[in-house]
């Protein structure tokens, strides 16, 4: 049992459209250990949920490409593999579960059906065994009465239970990661809370990693081990959780973490959003995709993209700025000064 | 799920109802007297008032359509102006025509399936651009340029098959029982399934497109469910949906007669018995093709839409 | 570096045509939202300098539509022969009233030299198209005919639009009992078989032209009713009707000054297809002998007419009405479907 379970260098995933070359995914690498929960954070358009479809080959080809990069599961080059073994992977050492559990489930089929189905492409087992597992997986994840749930489709689910199913499906073959892309953002915040729950229980039960891309920085700190903060397509800083949420280091993070209400703050501040929009990933430049929104940029940013610096034992940043700079530029940003923070 | 049925039965009724209703007016607004038509050109004035009597055609407009519904109710159609024959008569001898033919061009226009699923797995290739243009191309001809010209090409040109005729023998009315039978029904069953072919296929076509595109597709894909079965299982199931409601409407459609091709090729049916009689003021018989064409095809509504909540589990339980 | 939270002001306006529940798949993401269904942004872009990296700016709704539309090339020759056909149909028009013949022959001069043994002579260098029975120059009667069609269509629809476009939002927005009588009655129309509806109407109405357009009209509005109305049914549960009820607009203004505008999107699909409709009904009557009567002639008239000559083996004399027929509709289907997949958001690129 490996404890090193994923790897990813230098992703790089490029889509060729009519309008021109969209860069969604740049050099973007991270690891994943057993038991542990990564979180991608970033706004839409980031390229978080594209650099996990890169990793499950799931990137519709054309006109999405990765161009660079390896990911790396268990020794294996998930991107040099045939399609056939690729398939092999999917559901079965890596599954993903998506953001909007209505549309993600077909209509027309029983709910059990397709639990059934994952449990028969990647065991050996036959029909009736299948069925009676996904009962099972369905009582796992807290689904009262799962053997009538089973025979019902999905738009008889309410929208939590959706996404339990979905998680369900997710973990029949026991993989050892899952891949959890916003599964709580089509959901009401009463079940969000449940749903990370369930997927943390399923973590601690299989043992398994887990990547939880959202841009719901709440959900985050309740589930991460660690963090990686992407902004257009590249990674612009991670780190353990409470180094991110603490000791944030790039501006955008720091813009991410501003916009949050906080409870504990006394005096009046003011909520800062993030000006401006987001990149245009056609049209980006060499340098930093945050330059022109930053509102800290210097001449270097536009064209050099950062050398990656240390900043703790697991915590790098990608900025330009010097370090005592930024420390004294966050100083000043109303939710970090010290009598607050 | 049966007080879905019962209200959309009263429903029909009350379109049935209302659809006699305007071809009532709209007969007795007609210019033109069907009894003087009866009566012939030399025809004296005591004659033509003669045959209004006998016809009933002097009474005001309510008292005639009472009468009309009064008999409707008993099952009684009516009887023809013109011919002096039950209305019930003239369509138990058009309708099979009618049928068979409804029937055979609805089976040719299934082939569209298969044609619109291929071009849609195909997008963007040579195949797909040809099959989608050529498709456009014919369901824009008019049924009855169409019909002439397979009667030219196959009829007088290729001299493969006979180009007018109709009746001969049938099972259950719906198939032709003899070999001449078959034959004539050839050349309008392939005209009028030629351009649904076009129809069905583009939208076939669109929906998988659609459906393909789909969020669960993408979750079967990650399921790592094998390409092939991705499609012919998740995806063909909801993308066959909406085309088959289309086949079923075309059959309830082609049901009430289709009065161009039945007029090209001379062929005896419901449509073409309807627009005769609209030349000759019969009004039974115009009431009764309406009513025989509108019947069926409020019919094939109810039914396709009872078929799709057995095929869309969605819609299944909200008409509980 | 506080933000003044410019970038609050809403962007949800402007014609929606469904709704947004669908995330679309892969890659939705780096798009960026807004553009998606290309609904305008109010937002002022940062000025750029030259290399900055500054969002792409999302199109308003009409842009993006012929930019999508653009790529589809099938839609594109529609668009063509669509504005060919206008334009000679306009031309017509116009000088038929003026009394002017644009055509290069008198399209109703009879000439029986040019006819020999009265059937016609086939197609040569002066006479392109051939001509009839009655030694008529068939191309400029087909040219002439064009009239008659673009008057259908344009008559036709826009009868179908009036009344289709006041009952249909009406009933959409009020709802209730009043919108189940407007159902009820649409129900009717759609039941009736199509042709002899509108047979019995012009036989009541009696023949020439306009009594055609007017009867082919007339059927159709049920077909414009119901698509406006599903759409009036979402639109109106918005939040600026809600706006401008508050402001105190008076119902008749929210449905027709905002209501109505933001529905109207599968309507003009629905219209591009109710011309080329249209235009084959009046055919289909002409053909049958109920419609246009000589010596006004229509495509669907020349077919019939020639008919007998078909046998005969003078091609020409139905050929070319019929190809002049089947290329019209087919530039209206062709954008009319061109124009739907344009406007549909949940077909991703």
């Amino acid at each position: 049992m490996a404890e090193r379970l994923l790897e990813v260098a230098g992703l790089t995933t490029h889509f060729f459209t009519h309008a021109g070359v969209v860069k969604a995914v740049n050099g973007v690498s991270f690891t994943l250990d057993r038991r542990e929960t990564l979180g991608i954070v970033g706004e839409s358009g980031s390229g978080k949920t594209v650099a996990a479809l890169s990793v499950m080959r799931l990137v519709p080809d054309p006109p999405g490409k990765v161009v660079a990069g390896s990911v790396t599961l268990d020794g294996r080059d998930l991107l040099a593999l045939s399609d056939d073994e690729m398939r092999q992977v999917r559901g079965n050492d890596i599954a993903m579960i998506f953001q909007d559990p209505m549309t993600s489930l077909n209509p027309v089929y029983k709910v059990g059906d397709q639990i059934a189905e994952a449990v028969m492409l990647h065991q050996d087992k036959g029909k009736k065994e299948a069925w009676r597992m996904a009962a099972q997986l369905l009582a796992r994840v807290g689904i009262p009465d799962a053997d009538q749930r089973v025979d019902q489709y999905p738009h008889e689910f309410s929208g939590g239970m959706r996404q339990r199913a979905m998680i369900a499906m997710a973990i029949s073959c026991n993989p050892d990661i899952l891949i959890a892309d916003e599964p709580t953002t089509a959901l009401d915040v009463t079940i969000q809370a449940q749903i990370i729950e369930v997927v943390k229980e399923m973590q601690e039960q299989y043992e398994s990693g887990v990547i939880l891309i959202t841009h719901d920085l709440g959900v985050v700190a309740e589930m991460a081990d660690k963090i990686m903060v992407m902004y257009g397509g590249r990674t612009v800083e991670y780190g353990p959780v409470d180094a991110i949420f603490y000791d944030p280091q790039h501006p955008y993070t720091w813009g991410l973490l501003g916009s949050l209400p906080r409870l504990d703050i006394v005096e009046k501040t003011r909520l800062t959003p993030i000006r401006g929009n987001p990149p245009d990933l056609i049209a980006l430049a060499e340098g930093c995709p945050f330059s022109g929104r930053c509102g800290y940029e210097r001449p270097e940013c536009r064209d050099t993209w950062p050398e990656l610096e240390r900043v703790g034992p697991d915590h790098g940043v990608h900025c330009h700025i010097p370090a005592e700079e930024r420390a004294e530029l966050r100083s000043l940003l109303p939710r970090f000064t010290p009598e607050v923070a | 799920m049966l007080s879905y049925i019962v209200r959309r039965l009263a429903q029909m009724v009350l379109v049935l109802v209302g659809v006699t209703f305007i071809t009532f007016i709209i007969m007795f607004v007609v210019p033109g007297n069907p009894a003087a038509l009866l009566a012939g050109k030399n025809a004296t004035p005591e004659k033509v008032r003669q045959i209004e009597k006998n016809l009933g055609l002097d009474q005001p407009l309510y008292v005639q359509y009472g009468k009309f519904m009064w008999r409707l109710m008993h099952g009684d159609l009516g009887t023809s102006y013109q011919l002096d024959k039950p209305v019930s008569e003239l369509i138990a001898l058009n309708a099979p025509n009618t049928i068979q033919l409804a029937f055979a061009a609805v089976l040719i226009e299934l082939l569209g399936i298969p044609l619109g699923i291929y071009s849609a797995l195909r997008q963007y290739t040579f195949w797909d651009t040809a099959l989608t243009t050529g498709a456009l191309l014919i369901w824009g001809i008019p049924v009855f340029v169409l019909a002439v010209f397979m009667q030219w090409f196959f009829g007088l040109k290729l001299g493969l098959l006979p180009i007018t005729g109709g009746g001969g023998e049938t099972f259950l009315w719906i198939f032709p029982a003899d070999l001449e039978n078959l034959q004539v029904l050839i050349l309008p069953a392939v005209t009028l399934g030629l351009i649904e072919v076009a129809y069905i296929s583009y939208m076939q076509r669109a929906s998988m497109l659609e459906v393909i595109r789909s969020d669960y597709i993408r979750t079967a894909r990650a399921k790592g469910v094998p390409e092939r079965r991705v499609v012919m299982k998740h995806g063909l199931k909801n993308a066959l949906i909406p085309v088959l409601t289309i086949a079923g409407i075309d059959l309830g459609a082609l049901l009430g007669g289709a009065i161009l091709t039945e007029t090209v090729f001379n062929r005896p049916g419901i449509g073409l018995m309807t627009f005769q009689a609209i030349g000759a003021r019969d009004l039974p018989v115009v009431a009764g093709g309406v009513l025989f064409a509108t019947f069926f095809y409020v019919l094939a509504n109810l039914i396709v839409d009872l078929a799709y909540g057995y095929l869309d589990p969605r819609i299944r339980l909200e008409e509980g | 570096m506080s933000g003044t939270g410019d970038d609050k002001r809403r962007w949800r306006d402007g014609p929606l045509h469904a709704p947004l529940s669908d995330r679309g798949g892969a890659g939705d993401e780096y798009f960026g939202q807004p553009s998606r269904d290309g609904v305008e942004q109010a937002e002022p872009m940062p000025s750029g300098e030259p290399g900055m990296i500054v969002g792409r700016k999302p199109l308003g709704l009409w842009a993006d539509t012929w930019r999508r539309l653009k790529r589809n090339r099938l839609a594109l020759v529609g668009l063509a022969i669509i504005i060919v056909f206008l334009a000679v149909g306009l031309a017509e028009t116009i000088s038929s009233a003026v009394g002017f013949n644009l055509a290069p022959y008198d399209p109703n001069m009879v000439n029986y030299e040019l006819s020999p043994e009265g059937l016609g002579s086939p197609p040569a260098w002066d006479h392109p198209f051939g001509t009839d029975y009655l030694g008529r120059d068939i191309f400029s009667r087909v040219l002439v005919a064009t009239r008659i069609s673009l008057l259908v269509g344009v008559i036709a629809v826009a009868i179908s639009l009036v009344i289709g476009l006041t009952a249909g939002p009406l009933a959409g927005y009020y709802g209730g009992a009043f919108d189940s009588v407007v159902m009820r009655i649409a129900d009717i129309f759609f039941a009736f078989p199509y042709i002899l509806f509108v047979l019995l109407l012009v036989t009541v109405l009696g023949g020439g032209f306009v009594n055609v357009f007017i009867a082919i009209g007339i059927l159709s509005w049920a077909t414009y009713a119901r698509l406006v109305r599903s759409s009036v049914l979402s639109v109106r549960k918005m939040e600026f009707i809600e706006a401008a009820r508050a402001q105190g607009a008076s119902d008749v203004r929210i449905i027709f000054r905002h209501v109505l505008p933001n529905s109207m999107a599968p309507v003009y699909v629905a219209i591009a297809m109710g011309v080329g409709g249209a235009i084959v009904a009046e055919a289909a009557l002409s053909f049958l002998g109920i419609g246009i009567q000589p010596p006004d002639a229509s495509w669907g008239k020349m077919i019939s007419d020639n008919l007998s000559y078909l046998l005969a083996g003078r091609w020409w004399m139905v050929f070319f009405p019929a190809l002049a027929l089947v290329v019209t509709v087919f530039g209206f289907i062709s954008f009319g479907n061109g124009l739907r997949d344009a406007t549909d958001p949940k077909l991703k690129e």
